[in-house]
């Protein structure tokens, strides 16, 4: 079963817009796209996160349609944003709690399980790891990641595991290190 | 939306508007020392706090947080009501403290301050949250909207002495405004980025 369908999917609003795209994305495969424009990579990103709803075509997440059940898309999709966090190390743990208490998970269980991904992703400068971290404790089955560091993409690529990974890119050389 | 997360959000957004709530109340300390009697300069000054706190919340100004949110599985209303707290809660708090500095230098007016300014503090912050998610004019439009509410206010409850329908009026105006807020919110288009 497809965890993501985007079928002619296109967003349009009055400064920017993206797309068409079709794809489907099975549990435990991963895709990386390389798009003509960062704009078009955010787009398309925020689309397949259930964050932005498609103006025409349309966009399944686990069978749930962002425009109605956007909660449950939420669920199944864990979004990374291309733009660095500035967060103190000292902060983490409070950032750790913050997203916990977002996505209503235990809040021992998801400190536990930050500090483990947090040494799986030694290498990685803080900034790009923590947002990573904070989606993986929502416990997604598809992490969408908007334009990723291809530096990083053997410690990403490791800590997504099993996950559906869809990754955007503004550069066919990052896209290649993720596909 | 469980309270945990309720909770969350708010600190979350308390902390990164710590400075500007600090100022407020800084403000508030200040404006009451100069102005301790009567309920009009409390009411009009806690009210443009409230509205600045409000306007503070404008996607874009805390990036990081706006997209936490925005990915989260929460609905509009439920993000709308957590948002909507933070110029409430800075608005009141702004009310108590110059309430407080009446009492501490002898005004009679502090109670009559309370009962009055944080209803219509409260209804401007809820009016100006509107703005927030707004361009141009509109914006514009929802700022004034926020004013006119207190002036309202004032005009009910000073001008007429009627502070039970200035309660009422402020009540009336907050539901309906949050619930704007809300609707909004829910048909949020995350790509529109206003000036910070």
């Amino acid at each position: 079963m497809a965890l993501l369908r985007m079928k002619k999917a296109f967003f349009s609003n009055v400064a920017v817009s993206g797309g068409p795209i079709t794809l489907d994305l099975a549990a435990g495969e991963r895709v990386a796209l390389d798009f003509a424009t960062p704009v078009e990579a955010t787009i398309v990103a925020l689309l397949a996160a259930g964050i932005a709803k498609a103006s025409t075509g349309s966009v399944l997440i686990g069978d749930y349609d962002p425009r109605v059940q956007s909660v449950h898309c939420k669920r199944i999709a864990g979004f990374v944003a291309h733009e660095p966090v500035a967060l103190d190390p000292a902060a983490f743990p409070h950032y750790v709690a913050y997203r916990a208490a977002l996505w209503n998970i235990d809040a021992r269980w998801a400190q536990a399980h930050a500090q483990q991904l947090r040494t799986r992703l030694e290498g990685i400068h803080e900034a790009f790891a923590y947002p990573l971290i904070g989606a993986l404790i929502g416990m997604p089955q598809l992490l969408v990641i908007d334009r990723p560091q291809a530096a990083y993409a053997r410690q990403i690529l490791d800590v997504a595991g099993d996950l559906a990974l869809l990754s955007t890119h503004a550069h066919p050389a990052a896209a290649g290190a993720f596909a | 939306m469980t309270p945990r997360a309720f909770a969350a959000m708010l600190r979350a957004r308390l902390y990164v508007s710590r400075r500007l709530v600090l100022y407020a109340w800084a403000v508030a300390v200040l404006v009451a020392l100069v102005q301790p009697a009567g309920v009009t300069a409390p009411l009009f000054c806690c009210s443009l706090l409230a509205v600045a706190i409000a306007l503070d919340q404008t996607p874009g100004r805390h990036p990081h947080l706006d997209r936490c949110e925005q990915s989260a599985p929460l609905f509009g209303r439920e993000l709308a009501r957590a948002k909507a707290v933070v110029p409430c809660l800075a608005g009141l708090i702004a009310t108590i403290a110059y309430a407080l500095v009446q009492v501490g230098r002898g005004s009679p007016d502090a109670g009559a301050t309370l009962l009055v300014v944080s209803p219509a503090a409260v209804a401007s912050a809820l009016v100006a949250l509107s703005a927030t998610v707004r361009l141009g004019w509109t914006r514009v439009l929802y700022i004034l909207l926020a004013c006119a509410t207190s002036a309202a206010a004032y005009a009910l409850a000073v001008s007429q002495r009627l502070v039970l329908a200035e309660i009422v009026f402020c009540a009336i105006v907050a539901f309906a405004a949050l619930r704007q807020y809300g609707e909004t919110l829910a048909r949020w288009d995350p790509l529109w980025t206003p000036r910070p």
